[in-house]
């Protein structure tokens, strides 16, 4: 009886670590074209480029956004509307660009794909979050305006970051918005895009593979996901590993498959910080890999209903994944701004507080932007988007206490609300409990009250009932 | 396997240093005896030994009693400390109530020596924990309710560092609370104040006062040693033979020295009592508190029914204040 219970559990361990093994070096393509009817020469489905190029665009906005003196506006915001716009004009990649020790293949977003744009994908519902009574796509539009008019992306005196706003907002508002609201959802239902039927006319690829194949675009994770470690991954977007990226060793990292963009590099960075007890690029990856590989193998038949259940389920991990991802970069980044408080407190000179201003307008830029981008998703956050956005509010608690409550009928910012510093602080703690208590987030990096609690709980050992 | 670890946590606390009966404390404790008996009570050696490890207190019906409600209340533990709120659920809330105030703000004073820190911390913790102790304490012997509680544990009749265990679970709930208040509200306000570096000093893992008291012949205090220190000293720290005190039940001696480690508490509120010399000492409870000193269903059972006795008295008491009230009411309306 144990002899053959040993057996078993020795068989179970060994395919085990098979199969771990060979998820390990898993790639996300090429997969074979399946499409019934189809009888030109390609040979690969996987194509993703426009997500690619959206991704550059929202990177490249980021740094224009930096780029203002106050004298040109109109310029810097034209320029800007072409990233965001799409333009037949040739596109410089400004950001991911290469450099010495990190070479990358391309130089211009229509060597990547050339009709991305960002303006025609951006979630375009309602943005409560954002002051004026705008649409998402409307919000975005008047941050680049304002980020345009700024001198280097900065707003001292309402606190605004442009460039951090808009980019994290965008990682949201186009990306996961995208790929979980539509592509993993409406596309992945059985009569919208079959798996019978190419995607469009003349498609190579069939509905269900390119819907699938998009979504993972907009992940923004590199197709060799699995064989990097949330290090690697964090590193090779911040251009310092390019021996993990280089997967092919042609050496140049192709930006349209081997690098790490904004969703990819917030999941792995919750991974490597924090407790360190999350897997989130790993399981968005697995799941992508598994849902591909569910509609790979119904071979070009439309998905029957186990298959088509299987790949909602994996659609639904993703999706869990990635709300928790940015949960918890709205989590993270509330303990920043909680904690540029204290610092801001401790310091004696003007000069020095208007200084470490800054890294708190960029630190509460970032809180503003994921929170906004968090409220891009398949889910109507309901009660909680109201709740986070009343407590992080339209702008930072500024120099002067005061802060943006809205704006006027000219549509300039009014500052005519004060709080205290503290006050702030504990919206910051209800931000951070909030994220906990809705999106059980676990990473929990800047956990403002983890020490707190550590040490709580580690006295709270010694607790007893000796009595006198 | 599962009942030799059982049985192993079940006696864990004798080879925990947080713990008061840990075996090196109980050790110290002997010595300390010793030294006394043989020093200031002139026995020989031997005559201090066999004093010391006295069979009828250690084997009395009450020592015996004592053994059993310490095994039989780890299983009650077992079952109600997952109940209990935790420490770390209170310091988080008061950490959240400390930021709703505007006129001290978070880490005011993080620039402060970090030795003074852990320095300030220790020690605060250390008193904060004994007077809540006290108080409690006090409150235990003050209201009917939880007297019929605090009892089981005077009525020990023999004492021995075990009979530190000889309480009723629901005392060990309302302990229990008392620590998480204390501790919970010194460390929320010590990191509101200080930021995280606030820590303790320890030695073994116990906060390095603690400790001293330990080491110092904590157990004696319920042990039939009456180690007395000079009456200035029993102004500051509660002696042996003051604890010992405290469980008389000679009549001028109830309601006297409630203090854990320190005296000052008793001092400053009127409930100190030196210890005397040449007096025999009876532990336990006169007759009017239907208790007992060994037998375990009463033990158990009897603070029970007496809080509901308490209670049903107090309802009729209040429902016929009420009753005459309205009686008296209506006949004003004639």
């Amino acid at each position: 009886m144990i002899k053959n219970a040993l057996k078993t559990s020795t068989i179970l361990v060994a395919v085990t670590f098979a199969g771990s093994a060979l998820a390990m070096d898993k790639n996300y393509g090429p997969y074979p074209v399946t499409l019934k009817d189809y009888s030109g020469e390609k040979t690969n489905t996987v194509s993703y480029s426009g997500q690619i190029a959206r991704h550059v665009m929202e990177a490249s906005l980021k740094s224009l956004a930096g780029k203002g003196d106050g004298t040109n506006a109109d310029e810097l915001e034209a320029q800007m509307l072409k990233y965001f716009n799409g333009s037949d004009e040739e596109l410089a990649i400004i950001a991911p660009a290469g450099k010495d020790g990190f070479a990358i293949k391309q130089k211009t977003i229509q060597e990547i794909s050339s009709s991305a744009n960002l303006a025609g994908k951006i979630y375009d519902g309602a943005m409560t979050a954002w002051p004026g009574n705008l649409t998402g796509k409307e919000a975005a539009l008047d941050i680049i305006a304002h980020a345009a008019a700024s001198t280097k992306g900065y707003d001292a005196d309402l606190g605004y970051d442009w460039g951090q706003v808009l980019s994290k907002y965008l990682i949201g508002a186009v990306a996961y918005h995208q790929a979980v609201d539509n592509y993993l959802d409406e596309k992945m239902t059985a009569y919208n895009k079959p798996n019978n039927k190419p995607y469009k006319d003349g498609a190579h690829y069939t509905g269900k593979e390119h819907s699938w194949d998009e979504a993972f675009g907009y992940w923004g994770g590199p197709a060799h996901t699995t064989s990097l470690d949330p290090n690697q991954l964090y590193n090779v977007s911040k251009r310092k590993d390019f021996e993990s990226a280089d997967k092919n060793g042609d050496g140049v990292v192709d930006l349209k498959s081997e690098f790490v963009f904004s969703p990819a590099y917030y999941a792995a960075g919750a991974d490597k910080g924090g407790t360190k007890s999350t897997s989130y690029a790993q399981n968005i990856m697995n799941a992508f890999l598994d849902g591909r590989a569910v509609i790979t193998e119904a071979a070009g038949e439309a998905l029957n209903a186990d298959q088509l259940a299987a790949v909602q389920g994996y659609a639904a991990t993703i999706e869990e994944n990635w709300e928790k991802v940015l949960a918890e970069a709205v989590f993270k980044y509330a303990g920043s701004v909680y904690k540029d408080i204290t610092k801001l407190g401790e310091l004696s000179s003007e000069d020095e507080k208007k200084e470490y201003f800054r890294t708190y307008a960029k630190h509460w830029g970032e809180l503003k932007g994921f929170s906004m981008a968090l409220q891009t998703g398949k889910n109507n956050l309901g009660k909680t988007a109201v709740e986070m956005n009343k407590l992080i509010g339209f702008g930072p608690v500024t120099m002067d206490l005061t802060y943006v409550t809205g704006v006027d009928a000219d549509g300039k910012f009014v500052k005519d609300a004060w709080m205290n510093w503290s006050d702030y602080q504990l919206n910051m703690l209800q931000v951070q409990k909030l994220m906990v208590d809705t999106f059980n987030v676990a990473s929990k990096t800047n956990d403002v009250t983890a020490d707190l609690a550590a040490f709580a709980d580690k006295l709270s050992a010694d607790q007893n009932a000796e009595t006198d | 396997m599962e009942i030799f670890d059982q049985i192993i946590s079940t006696f864990s606390d004798f080879g925990n240093p947080k713990k008061r009966v840990f075996f090196g404390y109980l050790f110290l404790s002997v010595l300390i005896a010793l030294v006394w008996l043989i020093v200031a009570k002139r026995m020989s050696l031997s005559k201090a030994f066999w004093k010391i490890f006295d069979k009828d207190i250690f084997f009395s019906k009450s020592s015996m009693a004592d053994y059993k409600i310490f095994v039989i209340n780890r299983i009650f533990t077992f079952f109600i400390s997952p109940l209990l709120l935790t420490q770390v659920a209170i310091a988080t809330a008061i950490y959240f109530a400390l930021h709703s105030q505007s006129f001290i703000p978070a880490g005011v004073f993080s620039n402060v020596n970090i030795v003074l820190v852990i320095g300030l911390f220790t020690f605060t913790m250390f008193v904060v924990d004994d007077f809540s102790k006290y108080l409690v304490h006090r409150w235990m012997h003050r209201f009917p309710i939880l007297w019929a509680i605090h009892k089981v544990h005077h009525s020990a009749e023999t004492l021995t560092p075990v009979t530190v265990y000889r309480v009723h679970p629901l005392e060990g709930v309302l302990y229990s609370f008392r620590g998480v208040f204390a501790q919970g509200t010194t460390i929320s306000i010590f990191f509101f104040l200080f930021g995280n570096v606030v820590d303790l000093y320890t030695i073994v893992g116990v906060n390095i006062l603690v400790f001293v008291f330990h080491v110092t012949g904590s157990n004696l205090r319920h042990s039939h040693i009456d180690i007395r220190y000079w009456p200035w000293l029993e102004r500051i720290l509660i002696s042996p033979a003051q604890h010992q005190l405290h469980h008389s039940v000679a009549e001028e001696h109830f309601d006297k020295n409630f203090g854990a480690a320190l005296a000052i508490w008793d001092w400053l509120f009127g409930s100190l009592h030196l210890s005397e010399t040449h007096k025999e000492l009876e532990f336990g409870l006169d007759a009017r508190e239907r208790s007992s000193g060994y037998n375990l269903k009463t033990l158990y059972f009897q603070p029970l029914l007496d809080i509901r006795k308490i209670l049903i008295r107090r309802i009729r008491k209040f429902s016929s204040a009420v009753t005459s009230w309205f009686t008296s009411d209506s006949l004003n309306m004639h």
